[in-house]
């Protein structure tokens, strides 16, 4: 059962870096698709019915992880315990620029709260992508199972190296989702934005994947080089997409993060919180599950909560559904 | 500092500034709900401006929320780490609950209500709106429910390691102090929509504008605001406080200001607790009283604080003042909306203007009443952080030091000022704007 209950993270960890991921996207690329105020809302008014409910992906994963795996939810917390504040205030502010762009029409206002909202959106992705490799890459953990270790021990070249695929690769993504999403000139340019994103993340998944292999060895988990095999597919189909297919190409790199996700999940198995240096062990799943009655309450909880979202969720996004022009936000 | 008063600061700090804002989601839902329905199935452009008006206050309030609740869950894996790992397998469960069932149906339809409304008002946004009121009622209640645990905690059995492993989730989701707890939460935030309701109509009809919206604002109101004062006094207050006799005595004590175990034990109106002489000074004693209210009797013994070990007292003079401070205001919401109800009946309301400005002051202290409960109800669970099982001090985090939380408190700090000022200057220009300020509603 702690196995589901993995699973199951992960799932939540992956819904919530393909919903987030465009909305966090979109803003890390807006500066560049964006050029005056009215495209600049328009950015921000594209993801508006979608980021508040995709950030509820991040905080029931948080949830989730509290429900079925308690210890390792207290370890890691406190262990990252200033990167998450800044991840909390980070997330804060976004919201708060998100929210208040519109209520003053003041250019001054709606500069300072375009700035907020890019650089907010841009670190977050930076920080998750660190927290991410330095998951692959171990921590180091005490006997009790608490993280021990720097601010500077999690700024390593690897975790750095993931962090910039995240952003290239979310850049990537939230602009395939303007594409969708947005008429006029800032498509067009989300058109050029996408190709040269993809050279970015063709060569840093290279990199990445290098790393990994070396890190790890050749050891890790079947699933983990399927996983590979499968994201390197799917950066090709992102390829093929480019310039004739908005909905294949958004497709392909929700598969390719998909991949990604499963790939990190993989290698991490059985940990939950693998130790520091690679093979040391860590804090197993078993060893982080709670009671059965528990496992079981999370699970049915979650999964069953998670069914009835995709399902309201999807009937009231179609209903949002449409491209959005200057003509539409200006009045 | 000590790392475990961080830690609480912040806690509190966090808890305190975030709970304003749940208060006026739960309490305005209703009144979201009601105009959008309204104008959805009836088509008066007066219901559609109100719908407009007030899901605008009700969504910048919700925004506030959710920024300041980010903190709050995750808080307890930052700095309630050795808490988290202890007690996780209950305490996780209703906080999953909250995530799945309450924030996805909030947020979801929230941004449907919210971009959707270029137009007039739908069916389609009417079920919406149903749906985030729903969602903020859900939320509200699996957080009762997770406190709730805190304060008397039942489903579960003792662990290896020091941990508490959950046993039954209906237990812990219907325990009869968290459907109590919440019952009295919940009207307490109803009463506060109620009474930000009648105060705006009341501003509207004081400044002569939007006369006839003004006036429906204050009816509903403060017929809403009469039924939720006596609600909150009878019967889930004195509930609340019957739980409080069963299971937590000494937290009657200290509300109470009983020093003495005392037979026909006198109410305490007024008076200033010391806990060093151990008396309650300049006291004003209803004598039998609170025998009464706790035991159905006058002359029932009731325990006073020096029947328990000191090291268990909570912070008594805290605990009492919050306590008087809550039922003070309770009283005097009661006696208010009582007054305004016979003007409203004799038709003199809306032209006096005294009521009017009464009304329009008042504004402020249901918050406050709201606030001294949540004191009451933590601080007076001091020491412990689940009610008998596990002491605070045992509950923070091991690797996190005191230097570390005291520079997240003044991040949090400026942040919120921030937040503060920004969410109070909105809500006030969409006042001044009015509800006939509509330009996206098609009228």
């Amino acid at each position: 059962m702690p196995t589901v209950g993995y699973c199951v993270i992960a799932l939540m960890l992956t819904a919530y870096v393909l919903s987030d991921g465009f909305d966090l996207g979109i803003a890390t690329i807006a500066p560049f698709i964006a050029r005056n105020d009215a495209e600049r809302r328009i950015a921000m008014e594209s993801i508006g019915p979608f980021w508040n409910g995709n950030e509820v992906c991040l905080i029931a994963a948080g949830a989730a992880l509290f429900a079925l795996f308690p210890t390792a939810y207290a370890a890691s917390f406190s262990g990252f315990y200033l990167p998450f504040m800044v991840v909390l205030w980070l997330l804060m502010f976004r919201g708060i620029s998100l929210e208040l762009r519109e209520h003053l029409s003041s250019e001054l206002w709606h500069q300072f709260w375009d700035v907020a909202f890019w650089a907010s959106s841009t670190l977050l992705v930076v920080l998750f992508g660190v927290a991410l490799g330095n998951l692959i890459r171990g921590v180091p953990l005490d006997a009790s199972g608490y993280f021990q270790g720097s601010f500077s021990f999690l700024l390593n070249p690897y975790a750095i190296a993931v962090a910039l695929l995240a952003v290239c690769v979310l850049g990537f993504h939230g602009a395939a989702f303007a594409r969708l999403r947005i008429d006029g000139p800032p498509a067009v340019r989300a058109a050029s934005a996408l190709t040269a994103l993809w050279w970015c993340v063709a060569a840093l998944y290279v990199i990445v994947s290098a790393a990994t292999l070396y890190l790890r060895g050749f050891g890790g988990h079947w699933a983990t080089y399927a996983c590979g095999a499968i994201a390197l597919a799917a950066l090709i189909a992102m390829r093929l997409a480019l310039g004739k297919s908005d909905v294949g190409a958004f497709a392909a790199s929700s598969l390719f993060l998909i991949a990604l996700m499963g790939a990190a999940a993989a290698t991490m198995y059985p940990y939950i919180l693998p130790g520091y240096p690679p093979g040391s062990g860590g804090l197993s799943i078993d060893a982080a599950a709670p009671s059965v009655a528990a496992m079981t309450t999370a699970l049915t909880v979650t999964i069953g909560g998670g069914i009835a979202v995709v399902a309201y969720g999807s009937l009231v996004f179609r209903r949002m559904a449409g491209k959005l022009r200057v003509e539409d936000v200006v009045r | 500092m000590e790392t475990v008063l961080a830690d609480r600061l912040q806690f509190a700090f966090t808890v305190m500034f975030h709970y304003l804002f749940p208060i006026g989601t739960i309490g305005l839902a209703p009144f979201v709900v009601a105009y959008t329905w309204k104008a959805a199935h009836g088509g008066d452009p007066e219901d559609a401006a109100a719908a407009r008006f007030w899901t605008t206050i009700f969504a910048v309030n919700f925004a506030a929320g959710v920024v300041t609740g980010i903190p709050m869950e995750f808080q307890f894996g930052t700095n309630w780490a050795a808490f988290s790992r202890s007690s996780g397998s209950v305490v996780g469960q209703p906080l999953a609950m909250e995530g799945m069932f309450a924030f996805f149906l909030e947020s979801i339809f929230l941004g449907a209500l919210l971009y959707g409304r270029r137009g007039k008002p739908t069916r389609f946004m009417a079920w919406a709106a149903v749906m985030v009121c729903l969602g903020s009622w859900l939320s509200g209640y699996f957080i009762v429910v997770t406190d709730a645990w805190m304060q008397h905690p039942v489903g579960y059995v003792a662990g290896p390691n020091g941990t508490y492993q959950l046993t039954d989730i209906w237990a812990v989701v219907l325990s009869s102090w968290a459907r109590w707890q919440f019952a009295h939460v919940f009207i307490g935030a109803l009463l506060t929509g109620s009474l930000i309701v009648a105060g705006v109509g009341a501003y509207y009809l004081l400044a002569k504008r939007e006369t006839a919206l003004a006036k429906r604002f204050v009816r509903s109101g403060i017929i809403a605001a009469f039924v939720l004062s006596i609600l909150a006094a009878f019967p889930t207050g004195d509930i609340n406080a019957d739980d409080v006799t069963k299971y937590q005595p000494v937290k009657l004590a200290a509300m109470e200001g009983l020093f003495q175990s005392t037979h026909g034990a006198p109410l305490a109106i007024i008076g200033m607790p010391d806990s060093k002489s151990r008396t309650l000074l300049d006291p004003v004693f209803v004598p039998g009283i609170l025998s009464y209210l706790a035991y159905g009797n006058f002359g029932a013994n009731v325990n006073g604080l020096e029947a328990y070990p000191r090291e268990f007292w909570p912070p008594v003079e805290l605990t009492y003042y919050a306590y008087h401070v809550m039922v003070g205001l309770g009283t005097i919401f009661g006696g208010i909306t009582a007054l305004a109800m016979l003007l409203l009946v004799m038709r003199r309301l809306y032209s006096t203007p005294l009521m009017l400005w009464v009304l329009m002051l008042l504004v402020p202290f249901p918050y406050i009443a709201n606030e001294a409960g949540w004191v009451v109800s933590e601080v007076g669970r001091q020491p412990w952080i689940v009610y008998g099982l596990m002491r605070t001090a045992a509950g923070s985090s091991p690797t996190v030091s005191g230097g570390e939380t005291l520079f997240t408190i003044i991040g949090f700090t400026g942040l919120y000022f921030l937040l503060g000022v920004l969410f109070l200057s909105l809500v006030l220009r969409e006042i001044g704007l009015g509800p006939s300020h509509a330009p996206e509603v098609a009228v």
